[in-house]
């Protein structure tokens, strides 16, 4: 049987470009180890009535392109919100934002007037800046050294649209590309909380600190969430995070796409340079014009193609590509719901996400303890409790609690990760119990899915969640490595599709759709 | 008789402006606040007989200026040191970087053959990613509301600079312009020393430990100077002021004139130009142009009264970056630092005090919560070695950077840490050589307080400002204003805060757009 094209990884990147390649009529097949579809958007029934989102838990960054071209709602895709963030403090305060501009300008005017005054002003600005940002989301990376007109005329593009810019903009995009995400929010609030909460999302996924420079970039992406043309809002997708991957299979299936799951590869074929399909653990072979493959480089690279198909350079590129996982997910299957000293009760603050994120100092110091290969003693922890907006993940009356927990290195310098998994499981209830003690009561079952986990089961080589760091030497044409950014292989009809790629990982898609739009677009001629 | 020129501040940048306004002809005055030329370039006597270098130990002039300027007549002579650096460990050892490339691989190849493989690509590489980034440096920063045809020579130029890189070159700077130096030092290299030798290198004088994303530029940075990542800077005669002294000489030969303990306290400003400056003691001297040598914060927010700025220029002054993290202890002794049982000529050059790279991260942590190091990051030069005649016979002057001593401190105060900081130091260098403590005649302790309140450096930063990404070339020392010009008329800007201001370069392209400038009106 011979596939048009074949795709290793049905996680939703991997879906996405065989959707696109399917609806194109291209013959796909999509591979998947596990025994389900997803990879790391997924949904898991991992104790009996209770739907954990087992890995990535919130969605925002899903691009819009992607949901209407593929019809996602139509094939089951139903967005939630995710009204604000609180963040519990230990000295018995909180900060609470919400949707709501205008409540949440009077919350942060509780902790600082100048501070309420300069959020307008901030939101204001970012949201320049994401419409900035917004179609290089979308572009293949040009090639810095290619004499093609065609990569210096992107390169044109992004030099004529930044000096279109007004003058106020130029100067907060050039920070935003460079600077620590504490440097950046300290020129805008004094509020040791808020910029703490606000600098979390710049370390998501990768081992730096707040205050390490090329960490405000991913303040933006707070700002670019687009669900039903609401700017900046977050969601979560009802049945867990895994109806996404689901919705976007079924387009697949729609569009004529086999998916195939407990299949999981053992190897590209690659003749003369050239690769012609893939063999499967049971020795199976699928031959298939063009391969795509949406696992990680190392995995692609070091594991399922002989070394002496590549060239050396290539492969110690790769090499260096950082991984370096840093979080980990420790899932609640909850009794009752918690709740939190600073602000008791059901509230509607428990619909948000949680973060542990008291103070700069805080985060800071969760990593400089993970520096030295420990995880860290008091986590940033960012939770959602979905079972409040989406009853299906919970039997009534119970609840899930998703953690999200940095720093938790790969490498540790003492032990293994399956022997500190439990250790590791302790710190974080212990640190949620300094804010909301009735944790430890109503806690009926607990997942705890380490980097090593996140490695072995779903194939994130060190655990890393972007499939890579998302730093600025791994970003845009150095993604994944310097001179591969366009998706293309040094071996050819062998494409890479995943979110080790421009514009990288989140629950984006773009990833997928890029490639796929990209061998389209090369089959046209 | 009016000045053409006022230049505030005698630091190697203002001289070398003055020296070239002078010899354009212009009646050029030089206001120095302190007893002394050179601004953190100099000498100070720190027991009888014992000339150690206040601030900086080395020090590094552009070459073309060198050779406008005729330096080496007017008293300059750079000598070299037998080694680049000297990295000794805790158990006793030691890693020497000779000058003779042979000699260093030998000592490399005694700690890993692997990385004594490795030493000469990565130099080579450094080398030419180093030339694309000065020319880079070399150029004004384009204009980007008005682009000239120079702006698109320039351009091209540079695009073709990075093309000539070839492919892995190209790469690399790709990668090492955002990179953390921890990791940069660790794909090349495999033994401690050496990697934590060459990664200090891009932590001097910053708000950045080996692991912050940037480091690597700052290595870059320093290292475009001289095309070397670790041996940049010079060994001058007479000690690092020579530089100083020789460029003031030129300039005074060219007919300007430098007044020490001549403070400026005030830009005077009448309708929106620069006209005189005031001095601490009353006296008011009428200018042409003004061109301030000093950091762009202290001549912005402190010198010019705000209410002649645009709001958002004073905001972006306000945010441009300067937390020192630097302080400098000097010692006289009366004998050669026993560091590790080297010879003297191994410590001839720069020693870098830290076992791993680990270390210098330790150090930074503290300061991030406003506490300097216990177990700072220490290098030291000992100019004697190569210069006797800086210390009595058989005595030497050990000069120390100590790193991490953040400027703004939590809880406590530099003044009443001025002895621990000294203690600190004295202590993590006898780490390395115990019998040092012994040893000490004199010590000078300079704190960063020290460096903002007697010398002048804003958030005592010695480089006038973070070396960070989105503060150099287009953002130095802020964005829309990197051509030494300010929003007001006749107020000029250079230093180590301006584009190209780490060794003299921003001198002499400010001399030029004066001249331009006086000629056009």
């Amino acid at each position: 049987m011979k596939y048009d094209a074949v795709v290793i990884g049905g996680g939703h990147n991997g879906l996405t470009a065989a959707a696109y390649l399917g609806k194109a009529g291209r013959k796909v097949l999509v591979l998947e180890r596990r025994h389900v579809l997803g990879g790391a958007a997924v949904t898991e029934e991992v104790f009996p009535g209770f739907k954990f989102s087992v890995c990535s838990y919130v969605v925002s960054l899903l691009r819009p392109e992607i949901i209407r071209e593929l019809d996602l709602p139509r094939h089951g895709l139903e967005i939630l919100p995710l009204d604000g963030t609180f963040t519990p403090m230990p000295n018995g305060d909180y900060l609470w934002r919400v949707n709501d501009h205008a409540k949440t300008r009077r919350e942060i005017a509780r902790h600082s007037k100048l501070d309420a005054e300069a959020y307008d002003e901030y939101g204001k600005a970012m949201v320049e800046m994401a419409r900035f940002v917004k179609p290089i989301l979308n572009m293949t990376p040009p090639d810095p050294l290619s004499r093609n007109p065609r990569e210096l005329a992107k390169f044109w593009f992004l030099v004529r649209r930044f000096s279109r810019l007004a003058d106020a903009d130029r100067y907060n995009q050039l920070q935003l590309m460079t600077m620590s995400a504490v440097d950046f929010l300290d020129q805008w609030f004094e509020t040791d909380v808020l910029k703490a909460t606000m600098a979390a999302s710049g370390i998501i996924g990768t081992f730096l600190g707040i205050r390490s420079p090329g960490t405000a970039y991913v303040l933006l992406h707070h700002y670019m969430g687009e669900i039903d043309g609401a700017f900046r809002s977050w969601g979560f997708a009802r049945g867990g995070t895994g109806a996404i991957s689901n919705a976007i299979a079924d387009a697949a299936r729609e569009a004529g796409v086999e998916t195939r799951t407990r299949a999981g590869v053992a190897r590209i074929a690659v003749k003369s340079g050239q690769a012609t399909g893939v063999v499967l653990d049971n020795g199976d072979e699928v031959t298939a014009d063009v391969v795509l493959s949406s696992v990680d480089p190392h995995q692609t690279f070091l594991r399922f193609i002989d070394d002496r198909e590549l060239p050396g350079d290539f492969r110690d590129e790769v090499r260096r590509y950082k991984f370096r996982g840093s979080s980990a997910k420790v899932n609640l299957a909850l009794d009752a719901l918690p709740h939190f000293t600073c602000l008791p009760g059901d509230g509607p603050h428990l619909r948000g996400a949680l973060s542990i994120s008291p103070s700069v100092d805080y985060m800071e110091r969760a990593y400089d303890e993970a520096k030295y290969g420990d995880f860290s003693r008091r986590p940033y922890i960012d939770m959602v409790i979905p079972s409040l907006t989406d009853p299906s993940v919970a039997p009534p009356g119970k609840h899930v609690l998703s953690c999200f927990v940095q720093y938790a290195p790969y490498k540790l310098a003492h032990g293994t990760w399956d022997e500190r998994r439990e250790a590791f499981g302790d710190t974080v209830i212990d640190t949620l119990a300094t804010y909301a003690p009735n944790i430890r009561d109503i806690i009926l079952h607990r997942q705890v899915v380490t980097p090593l986990d996140l490695e072995r089961e779903w194939g994130l080589t060190e655990g890393n969640i972007f499939q890579g760091e998302l730093t600025p030497e791994q970003l845009f044409f150095a993604r994944p490595v310097p001179g591969w950014a366009q998706y293309t292989t040094p071996i050819r009809n062998l494409w890479m599709c995943g979110s080790a790629t421009h514009p990288g990982g989140g629950i984006m898609g773009a990833p997928g759709r890029n490639a796929a739009l990209r061998i389209l677009k090369r089959d046209r001629g | 008789m009016r000045n053409d020129v006022v230049v505030i501040g005698a630091g190697h940048n203002g001289l070398v402006a003055a020296a070239f306004l002078a010899k354009a002809g212009l009646k050029t005055l030089v206001l120095e606040r302190t007893e002394r030329v050179g601004g953190g370039v100099r000498m100070s006597e720190i027991a009888p007989g014992f000339r150690c270098p206040t601030l900086a130990h080395t020090a590094a002039v552009d070459p073309t200026i060198v050779g406008a300027l005729a330096l080496e007549r007017h008293g300059l002579e750079i000598l070299q040191s037998d080694a680049h650096v000297c990295a000794p460990t805790v158990d006793g050892r030691a890693l020497t970087l000779w000058r003779d490339p042979a000699r260093a691989l030998r000592e490399i190849d005694a700690f890993s053959s692997r990385d004594g493989a490795r030493y000469e690509p990565f130099l080579e590489s450094v080398r030419r990613i180093s030339s694309v980034l000065a020319a880079a440096l070399e150029s004004l920063p384009p204009s980007l509301d008005a682009p000239t045809a120079g702006d698109l020579v320039a351009g091209l130029k540079l695009g073709r600079a990075f093309r000539a890189l070839g492919k892995a070159d190209a790469h690399r700077l790709m990668r090492w312009i955002a990179m953390p130096v921890a990791d940069l030092v660790g794909d090349w290299f495999e033994s401690e020393p050496l990697r934590a030798t060459v990664a200090a290198g891009g932590v001097l004088g910053s708000f950045l430990g080996p692991r912050s994303a940037g480091s690597s530029l700052v290595l870059l940075l320093l290292g475009a100077i001289h095309a070397h990542p670790i041996a940049n800077g010079w060994w001058p005669r007479g000690g690092v002021g020579a530089v100083s002294d020789a460029l003031a000489e030129a300039a005074r030969q060219a007919g300007a004139i430098i007044r020490t303990d001549a403070a400026v306290e005030r830009i005077e400003i009448a309708d929106d130009a620069a006209s005189a400056v005031t001095l601490a003691s009353g006296e008011t001297i009428a200018a042409g142009a003004t061109l301030s040598c000093v950091d762009p914060k202290r001549t912005l927010l402190k010198m010019v009264d705000p209410i002649h700025l645009a709001p958002e220029f004073v905001r972006r002054v306000q945010n441009i970056r300067a937390r020192g993290t630097l302080a400098k202890v000097n010692y006289a002794v009366s004998e050669l630092p026993d560091v590790a049982n080297q010879l003297p000529a191994a410590l001839s050059g720069r020693i870098r005090l830290a076992p791993d790279v680990d270390a210098i991260e330790r150090a930074f942590d503290a300061a991030k919560y406003g506490r300097f190091s216990d177990e700072p990051w220490i290098e030291l030069t000992i100019p004697s070695v190569t210069d006797p005649s800086l210390a009595p016979d058989g005595a030497h002057v050990v000069s120390a950077y100590v790193q991490y001593a953040p400027y703004a401190l939590r809880g406590t105060t530099w003044d009443d840490e001025r002895q621990r900081l000294g203690e600190v130091a004295t202590r993590t260098i006898g780490r390395y050589a115990p019998e040092f403590e012994s040893t000490i005649i004199a010590r000078q302790v300079i704190t960063p307080l020290d460096l903002e309140r007697t010398y002048g450096f804003t958030g005592g930063h010695i480089f006038h400002g973070e070396l960070a990404l989105d503060q150099l070339v287009m953002g130095r020392p802020v964005l829309g204003w990197t051509r030494y010009a300010t929003p007001i008329r006749n107020l000029y800007l250079c230093g180590a805060g301006t584009h190209c201001g780490l060794n003299g370069g921003s001198g002499a392209r400010v001399a030029k757009e004066i001249l331009r400038d006086l000629k056009r009106t």
